[in-house]
């Protein structure tokens, strides 16, 4: 079989169908839809898009040929089998958008008529709105909407292929219409209700997202530490605390087993649903602040210590750590609040606790047990863990990205040979010598530091910033915090990852595309934390509007706004808008746009005539249609030869001579008269004989 | 039920738009409803609503809504496409029936564009395309002829669905002149007149005493002076008098020259003679009953008689209720006024 028939008589055929240029919009819009479905669609997927749409492009050339029954139902059976395969039955929204787009994909090979077009449109308008379920930033939301643009210039060029004035014709048009219904489009958004869901489903993904896990293996964080991801955003309402303060507590990890830190605590499994992004409303308190974090699809929260909720999305949950009810599966806003003053912690802890963060592995890492038992020996709990970070701070111990291999007894290498580590490394090795000495300590992972925002009014958190530290129970005092890091690299907690590794040159080193890499150069600095307020304001004020921030917002307006009332605003908008737009087209038409009085009575008085059944013929002057008038209606005779006189002294005599206006009154007095008797004659004749009424009519 | 409906319909609209050679598009004469896309369009938007309260995504609701607007806005370009629209025929055509008669219309803009406007009658549709404002834009309508007389169409819609094609407006055009069609030429068998050079009586002549005259039975198009009513009132079957006619001038082309033929097809051959003398450049006159053209050439000469051909016996229509054309053999139960075109006496 051969496809690479040139303009065959079936090409042009095909041509007939689709104007190419519509076709055109209809493929861009298809690609620019594609790019924010990049990172979670198998390339087997994009592939098969790319090499169908350009297929039915090539056949629109008439270079190809479409593909016949057959052979499209056996692509099709092949690339639904594909990908049946792949998903294994794993049926989440993910899978769906992914068939979503094959779906697309497998259209193009049979768009042959109009009506396909219309039915790609459909399809391709609710893959835009798809894609807002996984990318609400703002240029995705641009390049969103830029694709419904397209499609809509498409529609035109498919309904006017000659499209006039060109596509710039067609954009301005599309603009111009834009503009006109945004206030409308806006106050809807505002108004609309937000009602809860109707019904639940779960948008779990199959993507991998970046950010921390549940294990930490030495070297995991330092992966991390190569991905300038933003983590989560937070606003103070107070001050903000210094930047070696700035410890967010993810989850604790307290098992330690063949090298691995793991949560000994088993963790639900929670029914899937979504999680609620309502994250508390109002103006921030000065102890309050919010975070607005990116999803993780984890239930972990993070928050800095001695924090209470404030929102009711988290819930604080045992060891001060808080939770999501479900998965943070979008991005998810909630509120927490500082403690003013430290708790003093009286209560000790229970056996089984103190069994917990004791917990060792039987063997292994013999020269660090042996430390450890030599630091008992000499002094109390703190004496020990002063003396720990002493031996950080004036040994020789590195704060690397780059850590050597330790594959054997690696606590004890890191410790006495290597000194060379991540702060997984020393965190570990630092919570094992503590436990081997006796002293409940526990390893725990979130981030550390965050750089300010445009004008310092947010903190941005980046993926950089995981870190892990210990925290040490010592009696009388609670859970201390004790890291390493700080002792070996001051630098990596009083300003970031950047400085801490400054002299090896490892920051992001990997990562040729991100703007911190390049935070030494002002502009592209200056740009990338611009570029971030403007999507911060984004996500809080438009992606986050929602339920509770839309009550909140309607309550600060006079008159209590229920959720009834927004039903009701919501229906005046409609109609009101409707309204509106009636009642403009309305007045142009009455008005006539730049026409003047006299061309609007006229006009009047033409219609006049057309009713009684003289209409008027091309290029006739008053006083004809005036004289047919008067035959037709001889009640009106001579109401319309004045009026036709003084119409024609209007147009043909001197204007100077007399009142302008003064004339279009009586011309309108004139029609209104003749309008009275009409009425009357009307009358008259339906009464007498309305046989010849409607004999009159019919002449 | 649904005929009634539409009868009901077509009456409302027709009183709404009479009949005029000069159609100004206004709000009071133009329509407009979403098309089967735009319906479509409606669900989906409905669908995405859906999909943004169960994701409880802001995002899906505004594009929503802006989608919703836009379709607002579309009703309103819809509309102003053709709205200001002013459309006036120039000329009915004429032409031969079974032909496609053109009507020639123009079309003049507005203060706003007209995009992408197409006229429709029964079965044509001409595409207009695009006429810039304050611009016009003369097309050809053609509409099929099946009988020769007066033809004008009952309706011809304007329409447009530019620019998403979500919502279509539409207007009708009710042309007020009629258009002339020709009978249709037919070969005529041999070409007798009885009618003698400059005896204009000739055309009055009636077959009485005629001696060789055959009797055969009534059939459809026997004029009613032929038939023998003395006859039918004795026996009560209508029998018709065929007779022999005398051979007449050449130059005269007479109606009463086909004996036993229908009047139809007297006009058909009639037509079909006078587009031979013409070609060949002959003299010739028409002689129709109540009409009489005298001896002339020329192609004005042919005109004239066709259009006398065509219009013999017709009444040209002028009234609102006009029957629409191709509906001349007795499809309309309304039994409407006796002004109609092609009812005949």
């Amino acid at each position: 079989m051969s496809f690479w028939n040139r303009r065959t008589a079936e090409a042009e055929q095909q041509g007939d169908g689709l104007p190419s240029r519509a076709l055109l919009w209809l493929i861009l819009s298809f690609s620019l839809l594609l790019l924010p479905q990049l990172d979670r669609l198998p390339p087997w997927l994009i592939a098969a898009c790319i090499a169908l749409a350009g297929w039915r492009w090539l056949a629109q050339q008439g270079r190809v040929r479409l593909p016949g029954r057959w052979l499209r139902t056996s692509i099709m059976l092949l690339l639904v089998a594909v990908y049946l395969v792949r998903v294994q039955g794993s049926f989440t929204v993910d899978t769906a958008a992914s068939f979503f787009v094959l779906a697309v994909g497998l259209k193009w090979l049979e768009t042959r008529t109009p009506r396909d077009f219309y039915v790609l449109f459909y399809i391709l308008v609710y893959l835009a709105a798809v894609n807002f379920l996984f990318h609400q930033e703002i240029h995705w939301a641009l390049i969103n909407i830029g694709s419904i643009a397209l499609l809509l210039v498409g529609l035109q060029v498919l309904n006017a292929p000659e499209l006039p004035g060109g596509l710039k014709a067609g954009w301005s048009r599309l603009g111009v219409m834009l503009l006109k219904v945004l206030p409308v489009v806006v106050l809807l958004f505002v108004f609309f209700p937000r009602m809860a869901p109707l019904w639940s489903v779960p948008l779990v993904s199959g993507q991998a997202r970046t950010g921390i896990s549940d294990t930490m293996r030495p070297g995991d964080i330092s992966n991390l530490a190569q991905s300038s991801e933003r983590a989560f955003r937070v606003t103070f309402g107070g001050s903000m605390p210094e930047y070696r303060d700035r410890y967010w507590r993810g989850l604790i990890l307290d098992n330690l087993d063949d090298g691995t830190w793991r949560q000994s605590r088993y963790e639900p499994r929670r029914r899937p649903g979504r999680v609620s992004v309502d994250g508390g409303v109002g103006q921030l308190a000065p102890l309050e602040y919010d975070v607005l974090m990116e999803p993780t699809d984890q239930r972990w929260a993070f928050a800095l210590q001695g924090s209470v909720a404030v929102s009711d999305n988290v819930i604080k949950e045992s060891d001060d750590l808080f939770r999501f009810r479900r998965p943070a599966d979008s991005p998810v806003r909630y509120r927490l609040a500082r403690e003013n003053a430290e708790r003093p912690s009286e209560e000790s802890l229970t056996p089984g606790e103190a069994r917990r963060f004791l917990q060792l592995p039987s063997t292994g890492n013999p020269r660090a047990r042996a430390l450890a038992n030599e630091l008992r020996q000499s002094s109390n709990d703190i004496g020990v863990i002063r003396t720990l970070l002493t031996r950080f701070r004036e040994q020789p111990y590195y704060y690397t990205l780059r850590p050597p291999q330790m594959p054997e007894d690696g606590i004890d290498s890191l410790l006495f040979d290597e000194k060379r580590g991540f702060c997984a490394h020393y965190a570990g090795a630092t919570a094992f010598v503590l436990r081997s000495a006796g002293i409940p300590a526990r390893v725990v992972v979130g981030y550390q530091g965050g750089e300010s925002g445009v004008g310092n009014e947010y903190l941005i958190v980046r993926q950089y910033d995981a870190h892990a530290w210990v925290e040490a129970w010592v009696e009388g005092q609670g859970w201390v915090r004790i890291d390493p890091t700080a002792a070996i690299a001051p630098n990596r907690i009083e300003s970031g990852l950047r400085e801490a590794v400054a002299e090896e040159g490892s920051f992001l080193e990997n990562d040729w595309t991100s703007a911190q890499r390049y935070g030494d150069v002002a502009v592209i600095q200056w740009a990338s934390l611009q570029l971030d307020r403007i999507n911060y304001q984004w996500q809080r004020w438009v992606v986050g509007y929602q339920g509770q921030s839309q009550m909140d917002l309607m309550s600060r307006l006079p008159g209590g706004f229920g959720m009834r009332e927004l039903g009701y605003l919501t229906a005046g908008i409609v109609g009101a808008g409707l309204l509106v737009a009636g009642l403009i087209s309305a007045l142009q038409l009455r008005h006539g746009g730049q026409r003047d009085g006299y061309q609007r009575v006229l006009e009047a008085w033409h219609q006049l005539c057309g009713r009684v059944g003289v209409p008027v013929r091309n290029g006739e002057t008053p006083a004809v249609l005036a004289s047919r008038l008067a035959v037709a209606e001889p009640a009106l005779a001579d109401s319309a030869r004045l009026f036709a006189r003084m119409v024609n002294s209007h147009y043909y005599s001197d204007q100077s001579a007399r009142g302008a206006t003064d004339d279009l009154q009586r011309l309108r007095r004139l029609l209104a008269t003749m309008k009275r008797q009409l009425r009357r004659t009307d009358k008259k004749t339906t009464r007498n004989a309305p046989a010849q009424a409607s004999l009159r009519k019919t002449l | 039920m649904r005929k009634f409906i539409h009868s009901r319909w077509q009456r409302w609209v027709n009183r709404r738009i009479p009949r005029s050679d000069v159609q100004l598009l206004t709000q009071r004469n133009l329509f407009i409803l979403p098309t089967a896309a735009g319906v479509v369009f409606g669900m989906l938007l409905l669908i995405m609503l859906i999909t943004g309260i169960n994701y409880q995504n802001s995002l899906i609701y505004l594009v929503t809504f802006l989608l919703g607007a836009v379709f607002v806005g579309a009703m309103h370009q819809t509309h102003r496409n053709l709205s200001g629209l002013e459309l006036t025929l120039v000329q009915a055509g004429e032409g031969f029936a079974g032909d496609e008669i053109l009507f020639r219309l123009r079309a003049a803009a507005g203060k706003d564009d007209a995009v992408a406007i197409s006229l429709s009658g029964d079965d044509v549709s001409v595409r207009v395309g695009h006429v810039p404002s304050h611009q016009s834009v003369d097309v050809a309508f053609p509409v099929p002829s099946a009988f020769r007389g007066y033809l004008r169409p009952d309706q011809i819609r304007i329409e447009t669905r530019f620019p998403f094609g979500l919502l279509k407006a539409w207007s009708w055009m009710r042309p007020h002149s009629a258009a002339v069609v020709f009978p249709r030429p037919l070969a005529a068998p041999e070409v007798i007149s009885a009618v003698d050079d400059g005896d204009e009586a000739a055309s009055s002549r009636s077959p009485e005493g005629n001696d060789h005259a055959e009797i055969r039975p009534w059939r459809e198009g026997d004029m009613s002076q032929r038939v023998m009513w003395k006859r039918f009132v004795r026996s009560g079957q209508m029998v018709v008098a065929d007779w022999e006619a005398d051979k007449g001038s050449p130059h005269w082309l007479d109606f009463n020259a086909f004996p036993g033929a229908d009047h139809e097809l007297r006009l058909s051959y009639l037509s079909w003679l006078v587009l031979e003398r013409g070609k060949n450049g002959a003299r010739f006159g028409l002689n129709l009953p109540g009409q009489v053209i005298e001896p002339d050439t020329g192609p004005a000469h042919v005109t004239r008689c066709l259009r006398a051909l065509a219009i013999w016996g017709e009444e040209k229509p002028r009234d609102a209720f006009a029957e629409p054309h191709g509906t001349r053999s007795a499809s309309d139960p309304a039994g409407r006024s006796g002004a109609t075109s092609g009812v005949r006496s």
